[in-house]
């Protein structure tokens, strides 16, 4: 019964989707202090390899290479953070989406170790090697009713469900923190902030360093549940696919993002019976938006909508049960 | 604001009454498989193919070429093939979600695609741990086949064009010395050049220099000069057609007159189209001569022609050849099977396409003899 539900198709898109909705949170995260950074793809890049590379040459466990390709993109992330403090707006956008070049450069060169445009394939993939490392033990996934493809997906989709959720938990909190209250206050007016108080270069490299963190996180699981990567993958389309989830949904918000990931991912798995038509809708869709609702599908004045609406229903238990008692 | 909401809330209904429709309907599709009451074996057969995007005409190409064959195969009634074509953009992530679907949701016997070798490298793996037979019409790079048991490819692999070409070349000019152009950025321009630089060190030629260039480049004096300065016999040059003919016209304008021997990227009647005069002296192997004396190629040139409105390609003839070459082992496995389609699919030998006789050898790759051209006078002819 199970079994037939879980269908390893559905799960693969999903696992996309949640790659692409920590992405989005990545750039929210920067776009929370008033800084458009474009260098997410190249973050992610870097993720990737560094993850890729350390697993396959030196047979590390899959969790060693993410860790290390998430922490490495962090430090770029503050690398590259604390030069272009100096830089607003358009300037940033143009330095940071030269960066992502670099590095894409960078892979496509390096041929003795990224093996250039031809890209790392046989990357270890992680649900086949939590299947074999379990399989170790004895474990069967006939015992839950499950075929062995069947399971390996279900496990990738509860990791990357896990890390995703854990992920939106961490930045709404921060969010409703002390941090996120000075980012709040960068983002309105630099200068009044700092007049507050708010030490600006901290909080900025703080952004620019965690956005840096969750995009190389994305990239090494990108890495392992792709099992190949190449340059391409990491080129300007992959930073603009980033910024067009924030610009869609909204970058007023977390959830505007993580919305727009959603959408934008299942949109053209979606549209599949229409075939070559399909980026077609996509772009109307995405044309249409930005006419209707430039800031985006989702900002605070709908959540505060959708709150009401809600709370509304609350209300009415609650008197309900109330005259029950 | 009460207006927009309401459009947003007719939005929300709209989309998803759009993921309903596409969720119903596929489930029952793979139940009854097998043989029909006619004999014939019925199969699906999924496609994966670039339909949408920047290299959408190679994706036609293909799909044409497959319906094609489709149609002559379902007339004559030995098997009868549904086609279940997905779309991947040209994406990793979107191919091995469109194989997804067709393994999983659609249940198809056997997978022809994806487009590119890329793709390739992510869904054969996946293909080959499901136990899917999958074949590549257009995946020219090293290892394709070598990635498992259920890995197929028809297309004619650039370890055995560019040799062909190159030893043709030396054959006729007799050349000694040559120099290396390639795209260093591009996984396709990459791995031609290294087969490439295997092909020349092999046939003990002296590599004078190698040059590297960049997608999207205009300006090729650079490296055209230093190229000139050493004088080589021949140039080889692995590059997708747009970069390669204008290296090709801005070579001649600079009065570089030797032979140039490409890859498959290079192989396109476009170059013509671009460099005009200055193609004269391309070299190329390939597995498709549309000239071909041959009634097959013939027939299948005029047929599509009448289809479609336009000459066919090299992935044209390669889908259909790829179509005819599942629709034999179909009809050899005599069921709708996976592991049936596998084995018999590696046992084709000797079979006789629009592309010449062809054979798998034990890995699943190519065993043929492609065909040498060279543009002369403003057109591809065969090169002797």
């Amino acid at each position: 019964m199970l079994a037939e539900l879980i269908n390893p198709y559905y799960l693969q898109v999903a696992s996309f989707i949640l790659i692409n909705i920590i992405l989005g949170v990545s750039i929210y995260i920067t776009l929370s202090t008033g800084q458009l950074s474009l260098a997410n793809a190249g973050f992610m890049g870097i993720g990737a390899y560094t993850s890729a590379l350390l697993t396959l040459n030196f047979d590390l466990p899959i969790i060693v290479g993410i860790f290390a390709g998430t922490l490495l993109a962090g430090l770029f992330g503050i690398l590259i953070g604390i030069p272009t403090l100096r830089l607003q707006g358009v300037y940033l956008a143009i330095v940071t989406l030269g960066f992502g070049e670099v590095i894409r450069v960078i892979f496509v060169n390096w041929e003795s170790m990224t093996k250039g445009a031809v890209g790392l394939s046989g990357i270890p993939h992680m649900g086949r090697e939590i299947l074999n490392t379990l399989r170790g033990f004895g474990f069967d996934p006939k015992i839950l009713g499950l075929q062995n493809n069947q399971f390996v997906f279900l496990a990738i989709f509860l990791i990357l469900l896990v890390a995703t959720i854990s992920i939106i938990t961490f930045f709404r909190r921060q969010n409703r923190s002390r941090v996120g209250r000075a980012f709040a206050a960068i983002k309105l007016d630099e200068k009044a902030a700092e007049s507050m108080g708010i030490n600006i270069t901290y909080y900025k490299v703080l952004a620019f360093a965690q956005g840096a963190l969750v995009a190389g996180f994305a990239g090494t699981l990108f890495a392992h549940v792709l099992a190949y990567i190449s340059p391409a993958d990491f080129a300007y389309h992959r930073a603009v696919e980033i910024l067009i989830f924030a610009v869609f949904g909204g970058s007023e918000v977390i959830w505007g993002p993580v919305f727009g990931a959603l959408f934008l991912t299942a949109m053209p798995e979606v549209l599949r019976f229409i075939s070559e038509y399909r980026y077609m809708i996509y772009g109307l869709i995405i044309i249409i938006m930005m006419a209707v609702r430039p800031q985006g599908l989702i900002d605070v004045n709908i959540l505060n909508w959708v709150k009401l609406k809600t709370s509304r229903r609350g209300q009415k238990h609650g008197t309900s049960s109330q005259k029950s008692m | 604001m009460r207006k927009q909401l309401k459009k947003f809330a007719q939005f929300t209904a709209l989309s998803s009454l759009l993921v309903l429709s596409a969720c119903g309907g596929n489930q029952a599709a793979g139940d009854e498989e097998g043989k029909s009451s006619g004999g014939a074996v019925k199969a699906d057969i999924g496609v994966i193919s670039y339909i949408s995007g920047p290299g959408a005409a190679y994706g036609e190409a293909i799909t044409n070429g497959l319906k094609l064959a489709q149609e002559e195969i379902n007339g004559k009634g030995e098997v009868e093939i549904n086609l279940v074509i997905e779309d991947s953009a040209g994406k990793q992530d979107q191919a091995l979600t469109a194989a997804q679907k067709l393994m999983n949701s659609e249940n198809v016997t056997g997978i022809i695609g994806p487009t590119l070798s890329t793709e390739m490298n992510v869904v054969g793996p996946e293909a080959d741990l499901n136990g899917v037979p999958i074949m590549g019409t257009s995946t020219t790079a090293e290892g394709i086949p070598q990635i498992g048991d259920y890995v197929f490819r028809n297309s004619l692999p650039e370890a055995l064009a560019i040799p062909a070409a190159i030893d043709k070349a030396i054959e006729k000019y007799d050349a000694k010395k040559v120099a290396i152009l390639y795209g260093n950025d591009d996984v396709f321009t990459k791995s031609g050049f290294d087969t490439m630089k295997k092909a020349a060190e092999e046939k003990g030629l002296e590599i004078l220099t190698t040059e590297t260039f960049q997608k999207g480049q205009s300006d090729y004096n650079a490296q055209l000069t230093k190229i000139k300065g050493l004088k080589p016999d021949l140039i080889l040059a692995s590059a997708l057609y747009n970069e390669g003919a204008v290296i090709m016209d801005q070579a001649r304008k600079m009065g570089i007159d030797v032979p140039f021997v490409g890859g498959n990227g290079f192989n396109s009647p476009e170059v013509i189209n671009i460099a005009g005069d200055a193609a004269n002296g391309l070299i190329v192997a390939t597995p498709w001569y549309g000239e071909k004396e041959d009634d097959k190629v013939k027939e299948f040139v005029s047929k599509y022609e009448k289809e479609y409105g336009k000459k066919p390609d090299q992935f044209a003839a390669q889908a259909y050849d790829a179509l005819y070459i599942m629709a034999e082992a179909l009809t050899n496995a005599g069921e709708a099977d996976r592991d049936a389609l596998r084995d018999a699919l590696a046992e084709i030998k000797g079979f006789n396409g629009i592309l010449g006789e062809f054979s798998f050898d034990e890995e699943g790759d190519v065993v043929m003899d492609p065909t040498v051209l060279v543009i002369e006078g403003g057109a591809f002819k065969e090169f002797n």
